[in-house]
């Protein structure tokens, strides 16, 4: 997500899942939609037949989309964007660039170019695999079919290089002009109904709700809606450094306990609560079980006792059975930015008790219940009303609680293509009111950067969000406001325009309302970005995975220096990248979901129909490969990882993967390295699937933005059990 | 066929049809698990299940199935102590107070519906169970014993089948066959592309 922000100021799906109605081209880079997301694929697979829209899946695994695919192109792991940093080339070099978009609404374009000019097919066909003629058949076919849409998921950005797989693609679809139309835009699917929200509320270590950071004015307008103390949050912290200075995150956390790496923090870390997080979802997980077993306190909120439960063999863990989501409710976000209201259908069972009052109780008990709850009297409806209040930077202002749930509760008034309601108690609004909502009668924004709608109405310009001007590398100079002409309907200005002054912190909102009155977008019209001058690669090139399976590239494509202070803790890089490694390991790793469980599978592996269906964990290996090491469809075997994972699993021969890649479905816990943890779940909690997680095998490698965890770019190593 | 007269002179009433559409199935399995939910089936007994054929490779389909409620369906024919019947409305059901747990309907079903209780190597016989187009059984409407012998009654409701109430890519239909018919051969027009994929049109004139 960082990488698109950066492109355009926001880092969310564009469009929507239904607006891939209208798309001419669907090209899914990186996504098994069939098996991660099978309800948009009624989306997509009505574009498929009613636009006759090619359907270009690109995976290294002949996926359930795959065979739905009308080209399917496999790539090796890690090179995505070799590929389409050769397909934005290929466009450009056959003059198929829309020239005109690109002149009045993007900066930085020829610098991109030339850096572009590296990938010819050739170049492309040696990184990533993929024949030369089909880099130049699927670049025609994304020039001849527009508006066409881009999908990614998890396999485009869980890399070392995954924000620059998203810049690139973001960048392939401004050159085709895709961006602002409906049919065209970055469809990001997120993992389920509200990832978008929980990205949005920020549950990550990086910054404030709704993208604030965390600089001092960020913790003074937060403080302002919580009516809460300024200089006594200060007091909360060991010292004020620490209240700007980035967190760890999910991927790396454990290191703060186990400081296998230098961690840049005070203090060890000594607890750990994981609220709705199956920790079997992160990589080299059998350091981070190492961390369980060596801190003070650990605290699991769920429904189900989770991988974590049974992973921590020593006495310090406490369970606290929370309700689901069908005993509460509550607004969500969904990945397309729409809210939604989740009422609840039955009270809590088996004594669980709901987040909310989880957390209440938890607050009081740390003795500030007093200060955070000021304006929270109804639950859940005041909370929403204060984190809408103070999310002004993605216009979550204008839908309150009662407007949310008129939509949910009105939902077939809405038009299936447009999500726009035709009649009814919300005539004109878009489903869900899709953010930004600026005002409380602003009907939502349905695909972001659309001018061809007043700001009022859902439209919107790109962001100013980067400067007015820019000096690239080579001297040119650049102004970075949206050329003239280029303006919504209605407003005051015709053509670029800087952001509103004060108008992220503007309480009263007359900033943003004066803007609308105006016409104007409250956030600025600028350009999209190709070059992003505060990113390690201005414009993304390729890069070997840290662990490459080809030696021979690593000289030319080298990964990044370490990084320092990464998220308070010390990341390698080059010092992990080591040519020699494919002789031991020699075999490509991936991870990937599979339709019948879900995350770390706690939920569903302890439903008996879904564990009937996907009883037990496997490895997928290639017919060729398995015949090559004597391995029989059904045999169990060994995977092992270069930091000396290990998993024992039943191998699955198929068709699906290549002869050098072994995939894994990373949904199951309850086993340890050959080591069945049956008797650690508490009585009649035990699933009724268990198996080895496969995060114990993925390798070192995270992204060098967002320290997202390389999942899909690993080697590894296979025997016979 | 539609509005077709009956010999007695009054509209020939609807007959009940599944369709999977192959090109819509995605192979989630949304449909047996919904069935199974819903119906309280147990684990090992299905009476709906997804295929894939050419898995991994180009030209995989995937398709599911399960009692096809035959026009003319052989199980009837061959149930020797006539548990099994059909409905007005083409929906094939199995009385459970009845049926013998004889096997013979499994020998003579083209497509592997009818279930039988596991428990030992060869399968202990016991009553059959299939796919009741979510319509209950013999028992009366809506009784506890319709309930836990044969699970929802969704038709007597005025509701689809769950399994295609479920499904997410509208590949599964059921209903009316008359209006299957009509909704999927108006997605075949909508999916071709004009005269550019008609047989033979490349090397036309």
């Amino acid at each position: 997500m960082a990488g698109v922000a950066n492109t355009w100021g926001y880092g969310a799906m564009t469009n929507s899942m239904n607006d891939i109605r209208h798309s001419k081209l669907i090209f899914m880079i990186g996504s098994n939609a069939a098996e991660a997301h099978p309800v948009a694929m009624q989306h997509i697979l009505y574009a498929k037949e009613v636009n006759n829209a090619p359907l270009i899946v690109v995976d290294p695994r002949f996926t359930k989309l795959a065979a739905k695919a009308t080209d399917y192109v496999r790539i090796r792991p890690g090179t995505d964007t070799a590929f389409v940093m050769g397909l934005v080339n290929e466009i450009v070099k056959n003059d198929w660039h829309d020239k005109d978009f690109i002149q009045k609404r993007v900066a930085g374009f020829p610098e991109m170019c030339e850096k572009a000019s590296h990938y010819t097919p050739e170049v492309v066909e040696d990184i990533t695999g993929i024949p030369k003629g089909e880099v130049k058949r699927i670049a025609k076919l994304l020039a001849t079919h527009r508006p066409g849409t881009v999908i990614w998921c998890m396999g485009a950005t869980q890399h070392s290089i995954g924000s620059s797989n998203t810049r690139a693609l973001c960048i392939l679809q401004l050159v085709l002009g895709n961006m602002g139309v409906s049919g065209g835009g970055t469809n990001i699917f997120r993992g389920h109904d509200n990832v978008q929200g929980a990205t949005d509320m920020c549950v990550l270590s990086h910054s404030l709700p709704a993208y604030y950071g965390l600089k001092d004015g960020s913790w003074k307008h937060w403080c302002r809606v919580w009516d809460v103390d300024y200089e006594w949050v200060k007091s909360r912290f060991h010292n004020k450094e620490y209240m700007n200075k980035k967190g760890f995150t999910l991927a790396r956390w454990y290191q703060g306990v186990i400081q296998e790496d230098k961690i840049n923090q005070y203090t060890p870390i000594k607890a750990v609560v994981f609220w709705g997080c199956a920790s079997n979802s992160q990589s080299q997980y059998h350091k981070l079980k190492k961390a369980l077993d060596m801190l003070d306190l650990v605290v699991i909120i769920d429904p189900f006792p989770t991988m974590t439960a049974a992973a921590c063999e020593k006495d310090n863990v406490y369970l606290l059975p929370s309700s689901s989501q069908y005993e509460t409710e509550g607004s969500v976000t969904s990945s397309s930015r729409q809210f939604q209201w989740r009422f609840k259908v039955v009270d809590p069972v088996h004594d669980s008790k709901d987040d909310y009052w989880i957390m209440e109780e938890i607050v009081k008990r740390f003795g500030f219940h007093d200060k955070f709850y000021k304006n929270i009297k109804k639950i859940p409806d005041d909370i929403t009303k204060e984190l809408c209040k103070g999310s002004l930077t993605i216009g979550y202002n204008g839908a309150l609680p009662e407007r949310i749930k008129k939509h949910t509760l009105h939902w077939e008034t809405f038009d299936i293509d447009t999500l726009q309601a035709k009649g009814g108690p919300c005539d004109g609004e878009y489903y869900g009111l899709p953010w930004p909502c600026w005002t409380e009668t602003h009907p939502g924004t349905p695909i972001l950067y659309d001018i061809s709608k007043p700001v009022a109405k859902g439209g919107l310009p790109f962001r100013a969000r980067f400067g007015t001007e820019h000096t690239y590398w080579n001297g040119r100079k650049e102004n970075l406001l949206a050329a003239k002409g280029v303006y919504n309907p209605g407003s005051e200005v015709k053509g670029g325009y800087p952001e509103f002054k004060n108008w992220k912190t503007d309480l009263s909102q007359k900033t943003i309302k004066e803007a609308i009155r105006r016409g104007m977008a409250p956030f600025g019209n600028a350009r999209a970005r190709c070059v992003c001058w505060n990113f390690p690669d201005q414009v993304p090139v390729h890069r070997e995975p840290p662990h490459s399976p080809r030696p021979d590239l690593i000289a030319k494509y080298p990964t990044y220096p370490d990084k320092e202070d990464h998220f308070r803790v010390y990341t390698k890089f080059k010092s992990e990248q080591k040519p020699e490694l494919v002789k031991t390991y020699p075999y490509i790793l991936i991870t990937g979901r599979m339709v019948e469980h879900m995350g770390g599978g706690a939920e569903t592996r302890s439903n008996k129909y879904l564990s009937e269906l996907q009883p037990e964990m496997y490895a997928e290996i290639s017919i060729r490969l398995a015949n090559n090491l004597g391995i029989r469809n059904g045999e169990m075997i060994w995977i092992e990882s270069p930091e000396h994972g290990k998993i024992k699993v039943k191998a699955k021969v198929t068709d699906r993967v290549d002869d050098k890649t072994i995939f894994l479905p990373f949904h199951f816990g309850g086993m340890f390295m050959g080591r069945d943890l049956s008797e650690n779940y508490p009585e009649g909690t035990k699933p009724y699937a268990i198996g080895e997680p496969a995060n114990i095998v993925t390798n070192y490698s995270y992204d060098i933005i967002t320290q997202i965890q390389g999942t899909k770019e690993g080697l590894c190593k296979v025997s016979r059990a | 066929m539609q509005g077709e007269q009956g010999i007695e002179g009054g509209e020939k009433m609807a007959r009940m049809k599944f369709l999977c559409d192959i090109e819509r199935c995605i192979g989630c399995s949304g449909c047996v698990v919904a069935c199974k939910e819903g119906n309280n089936v147990p684990v090992g007994i299905n009476r709906r299940r997804v295929i894939t054929i050419n898995e991994g490779k180009p030209g995989e389909k995937s398709l599911s199935i399960s009692c096809m409620h035959c026009s003319d369906a052989p199980c009837i024919a061959v149930c020797p102590v006539r548990a099994l019947y059909q409905r007005d409305d083409g929906i094939v059901l199995v009385n459970k107070d009845i049926c013998i747990g004889c096997g013979y309907c499994f020998i003579a079903c083209p497509f592997g519906v009818p279930q039988f209780p596991k428990g030992n190597t060869f399968g202990k016989r016991g009553v059959m169970d299939k796919c009741t187009f979510c319509a209950g059984g013999p028992a009366p409407n809506f009784s506890e014993k319709e309930r836990r012998l044969y699970g929802q009654n969704r038709i007597a409701e005025g509701k689809v089948p769950l399994c295609a109430a479920m499904c997410a890519t509208k590949a599964l239909l059921a209903g009316d066959g008359d209006k299957i018919s009509e909704i999927y051969q108006e997605r075949v027009v909508r999916r071709g592309t004009g005269a550019a994929k008609a047989p033979g049109w490349s090397k036309a004139y």
